[in-house]
């Protein structure tokens, strides 16, 4: 019996301290971001931004939000660079993941397709966080540096292309929660260990990379 | 029914009664007007010509500030364009976007003439047109004002006959007619001001209600399929582990199956 006992508690590490922290800090400016533009363009909240202090706060958070990758880099380059290469990188498992993608959604891993250290679903995600904080950051940037030299019609192109890089990435956030949540994931950014056994499940191919990987490093 | 102005700038003497009326009716803190008094002189001296620009909201009907205007602040009602200064996050976009440089910030929200709303709704009238000592300000009925300007213009035209009616056409029609004793540019008023581009409709009219409706709906829909979709992922869970325990159990040799 003690045999499965131990099995069950093996946890492994997915997220690094230092990568954890960078989330805190993406993740808490987009937060601020979200609710300091929200009182800006919806007038229940217009009180906020009205009298000057929202609108400070959004600058800060856009601040902190942009050096997001500066700070990856600083505190941990391989982290950044695997999480950029893999999510552009798709491979035959990854699009027949795609096909069963409903099946996920509902929380039924058990006959997807093989995955890496991350899903096909996780690399879109990843990957279209990517580009869409790249198209708010520059069309906030805009908006906060070149404001007075737009037209009319500039202005309003570039506040709605802000408006709907923003819906884009509330969106991803909402799935994110999501399937954090029907995957009792919550805790694994605050203590960067996940269970083998649901890793096992969902990300096999990550778990033979890192069972291949203890052996030769034992071995050698 | 719309409303509008009349303003007969062959009447107004430039004794900024209006500016006054305005200020002390609306309670406007120092800092705050929404009628500005410039004077435009051309020629050299002694030949001199010139008037008085009675600078306010022209109260468009395609109005760019309250097409970017992001909260709904700005507002068409009556022919005129309406101002909550309650809704106003003070963004500034309308500052920027309307053509004839009305609104400003004011302790960081806009400021404009809102077309005295608190008063006409009263059953009264703006302030400005109460206290018009020279008769240049009139507020009704916009047809009935119309005519009035037209029937005022072929009176001028003798005397001046570059004199016409401003407001009719511009911007798909003014909630402030005026009356020109000669061209608008003499005023430094744009004859064919900058239509409200497109997109900046668009912004307003459907991409914040589609942006608001679809985070709303996925938020829900996320909140509902989310606790199904758990339910479903730990019955899986269960499932895989009461196999292995059935597996341990039952065949001793085969643990490693799993």
């Amino acid at each position: 019996m003690t045999v499965i006992e131990t099995h069950e508690d093996e946890r492994i590490l997915r997220y690094r301290g230092r990568q954890r922290i960078v989330h805190a800090v993406m993740a808490s400016s987009f937060l601020i971001l979200l609710f300091t533009g929200l009182a800006l363009v919806w007038g229940p909240l217009a009180f906020l931004a009205a009298g000057g202090w929202s609108r400070y706060l959004h600058r800060i958070a856009a601040v902190a939000f942009i050096s997001v990758p500066v700070l990856y880099i600083i505190l941990d380059r391989r982290g950044l660079k695997e999480l950029i290469v893999e999510s552009f990188t798709y491979d035959k498992d990854d699009f027949s993941w795609f096909r069963y993608m409903y099946r996920y959604a509902l929380g039924r891993t058990a006959e997807m397709p093989p995955q890496g250290r991350l899903n096909a679903g996780q690399k879109l995600h990843h990957a279209a966080v990517v580009m869409f904080s790249a198209v708010i950051a520059v069309s906030g940037l805009v908006l906060w540096f070149l404001k007075a030299d737009l037209s009319v019609t500039m202005l309003s192109l570039t506040a709605m292309i802000h408006d709907l890089s923003m819906l884009v990435l509330t969106l991803l956030l909402v799935g994110h929660i999501y399937f954090s949540y029907v995957y009792t994931a919550w805790s694994s950014m605050a203590t960067g260990y996940v269970s083998k056994d649901d890793m096992e499940l969902e990300h096999s191919k990550w778990v033979e990379e890192l069972d291949h990987e203890g052996a030769e490093g034992s071995s050698s | 029914m719309a409303s509008a102005f009349l303003l007969d700038m062959s009447r107004c003497i430039g004794c900024e009664a209006c500016v006054v009326a305005c200020k002390t009716g609306n309670e406007l803190p120092i800092g705050r007007q929404y009628i500005e008094l410039i004077e435009h002189t051309s020629g050299t001296f002694p030949n001199l010509t010139g008037g008085f620009q009675n600078h306010r909201c022209f109260h468009c009907a395609d109005a760019a500030c309250v097409a970017v205007c992001p909260t709904g602040a700005l507002f068409k009602e009556d022919g005129l364009t309406r101002l909550d200064r309650d809704a106003c996050s003070g963004c500034g976009y309308c500052v920027q976007s309307c053509p004839y440089e009305v609104p400003v910030m004011s302790d960081g929200r806009s400021s404009k003439c809102d077309g005295c709303a608190a008063n006409v709704g009263a059953g009264g009238s703006p302030w400005c047109v109460t206290t018009c000592p020279a008769k240049a300000l009139e507020f009704g009925d916009r047809d009935m004002i119309l005519a009035k300007a037209k029937k005022q213009v072929a009176v001028l035209k003798d005397r001046y006959p570059n004199a016409q009616v401003y407001g009719e056409t511009q911007l798909g029609g003014l909630g402030l007619i005026l009356v020109l004793p000669d061209d608008p540019e003499t005023l430094d008023i744009p004859s064919n001001p900058a239509s409200t581009p497109v997109v900046a409709d668009l912004w307003k009219s459907v991409v914040q209600p589609v942006s608001m409706g679809a985070t709303v709906l996925t938020v829900a829909g996320a909140g509902v399929l989310g606790i199904i979709a758990r339910k479903n992922h730990m019955a899986e869970l269960r499932e895989i582990e009461e196999k292995e325990k059935a597996g341990i159990s039952s065949g001793d040799s085969e643990t490693e199956e799993a």
